[in-house]
């Protein structure tokens, strides 16, 4: 009666790959240095018309090191001033003097510069709002004074591999590899379970039910996981370990459905209709998931890229440095998934024969 | 689908509902009692505390009155509506009935509530028109885990286990559409969550429509 299905897959080549691959992500995620970026600025306002000094300190930059230290403040791309002395104090020190103009190019209270810096070990790298300028009259004639544009100015372009630099979250921008792979790789394995739970519900075959619950397990582990790096991430960049933060709760409902999947697993004694009961739970809580987490959070604020009108994982957040790491993640977890539920569907498997002998 | 045959087994079931009054009274009961208590336990209820209140009793007297909506019968009455009846007849019957169950205790206990604490809802339409579809989806959910738990001795805990997280959405969204129609909060997105609600009940209707004839074989 009960047929094996041929989800095995024998060969050791590709549970090698997988921890291959995962341990390229967990040297390379952890070894690759951090880009430049500026983590404090002193002053951050002042008043146009000024001749500020500003300590910028930097995060892995080698002020020292570099010969040709130049340092902008940028109101637009048309619009820029150059600092007219550049002093480094250290590696990540260093004071930069500009003249702020009288004059600025549109109407505004409060004008906020970002601050441009450049250098042939670090490339450029940019701090947005990085000051303050309260205004004293307006001209609308462009390029006057102090302004420059920057089509003339030749930017440095780091060497070598690094990840971007964002400021609050830091070095944990590493976490991505591990916390946001570990979500994809869940989907992938629940997604496995419900198509081996309908085919159960279609064929009645006991193999299928074996199958289904052992990626679901694996899934609810990943899930687990996922939950307990958030939670570390979330005590780095949002200082709290648990925020009322949508995306949050309604994850922690998904695992509580999938939880009670395992309690009804536990509850039946008769092997039929526990098979049938959990395949069509974990049907119905698989649908009950998709607006749990795709379409509630995406409706009201959220902290997490993706909901309520914060960009979605790509452009800034997301560049090729990091790309090359977090795709080859998400595989090497979906694999070790996939070994994983091997395992349980062998074991469960000789318990069932022994059983049923 | 045969209206006739829903009809039927929704007239049957209302019949054996008061065939049995002490469990009908029992519900009505336990509905009372539990907003008699929290009126002495709070005294004075803010309006969020009222909408809370209205929504916590309404999901464990709907689980009172629905888990039992196919333990009732014995396993042969069963084996006989298996041979008589389409099962998307069955389960629209159970499913109306489990509805017109939870919303007649619905309103049970706002008819107490507003007489113990009060009634802060100003705006009715939106309350009556947001109760509606949260209950119906509440009457789906637990028509499939009733279901579901029929089949073990200790349904009533499984049920619970099983239903709380899944009702949980539901019970979010229709807590912010009471508090909205409570004027507790301002909200110019009520609709969106109006729709989230229809969306949500046509997903669950939808796969328990699918899932119903091939679970009900067990």
């Amino acid at each position: 009666m009960t047929n094996k299905s041929s989800i095995l897959i024998n060969g050791i080549w590709w549970k090698a790959s997988g921890i291959i691959i995962f341990l390229y992500v967990l040297i390379g995620g952890m070894l690759v240095p951090l880009g430049p970026g500026v983590t404090a600025i002193t002053p951050s306002n002042a008043v146009a018309g000024d001749t500020v000094v500003l300590e910028i300190s930097g995060y892995n930059t080698h002020f020292t090191d570099a010969q040709n230290c130049n340092a902008w403040l940028k109101l637009d791309s048309n619009h820029l001033i150059k600092a007219y002395s550049i002093r480094s104090l250290s590696q990540k020190k260093l004071k930069a003097a500009f003249v702020l103009p009288d004059s600025f190019p549109s109407v505004a209270q409060v004008y906020t510069l970002s601050l441009v810096l450049d250098n042939e070990f670090d490339g450029v790298f940019i701090q947005p709002a990085a000051l303050f300028v309260s205004a004293k009259t307006v001209i609308s004639d462009a390029l006057s004074g102090e302004w420059k544009n920057n089509f003339d100015i030749v930017f440095h372009e780091r060497q070598g591999i690094f990840f971007p630099y964002r400021s609050i979250l830091n070095e944990t921008i590493r976490n991505t590899f591990f916390h946001v792979a570990l979500w994809f790789a869940m989907f992938i394995l629940l997604l496995i379970g419900v198509v081996y739970a309908i085919k159960y519900l279609r064929k009645g075959n006991y193999d299928d039910d074996i199958i289904s619950s052992s990626f679901t397990a694996v899934a609810v582990m990943y899930g687990v996981l996922g939950i307990l790096t958030g939670s570390v991430w979330a005590k780095f960049t949002w200082n709290t370990f648990w925020t009322n933060d949508v995306k949050l709760n309604m994850t922690a409902v998904a695992l509580l459905i999938y939880l009670a999947y395992f309690v009804l697993r536990g509850m039946h004694q008769d092997q039929d209709r526990r098979a049938k009961f959990s395949a069509g739970f974990s049907i119905f809580a698989f649908t009950a998931l998709i607006p749990l987490v795709f379409v509630i959070p995406r409706l009201t604020d959220s902290l997490h890229p993706g909901n309520g009108g914060n960009p979605a994982l790509g452009g800034e957040d997301l560049d090729n440095t990091l790309r090359m790491f977090f795709y080859p993640s998400i595989i090497a977890l979906t694999i070790m998934g996939l070994w994983m539920s091997q395992l349980m569907i062998r074991a469960m498997r000789i318990k069932d024969n022994i059983l049923t002998r | 689908m045969h209206a006739g045959r829903i009809k039927d087994i929704f007239l049957k079931e209302i019949a054996v509902e008061f065939r049995q009054k002490y469990a009908l009274g029992g519900i009505v009961l336990f509905t009372s009692a539990l907003v008699y208590l929290i009126y002495k336990v709070f005294n004075n209820l803010t309006g969020l505390e009222w909408s809370v209140m209205l929504w916590v009793i309404t999901l464990f007297a709907g689980l009172q009155a629905t888990v039992k909506s196919f333990m009732q019968e014995r396993k042969e009455t069963y084996f006989y509506y298996y041979t008589i009846f389409d099962p998307n007849d069955l389960l629209l019957a159970k499913w109306l009935y489990n509805f017109v169950m939870i919303v007649l205790l619905f309103g049970l206990t706002l008819l107490f509530m507003s007489i113990f604490m009060g009634m802060p809802v100003k705006d009715y339409m939106l309350f009556a028109k947001g109760s509606m579809l949260g209950l119906a989806g509440l009457s789906t959910v637990f028509t499939f885990v009733s279901l579901i738990a029929a089949s073990e001795h200790s349904s009533s805990t499984l049920m619970s286990v099983l239903a709380i997280p899944l009702v949980l959405p539901i019970m979010l969204l229709m807590l912010k559409i009471t508090t909205v129609s409570a004027r507790l909060i301002q909200d110019t997105s009520v609709d969106q969550d109006i729709l989230l609600l229809v969306g949500i009940n046509a997903i669950f209707l939808g796969s328990i429509f699918l899932l119903f004839p091939v679970l009900w074989r067990a």
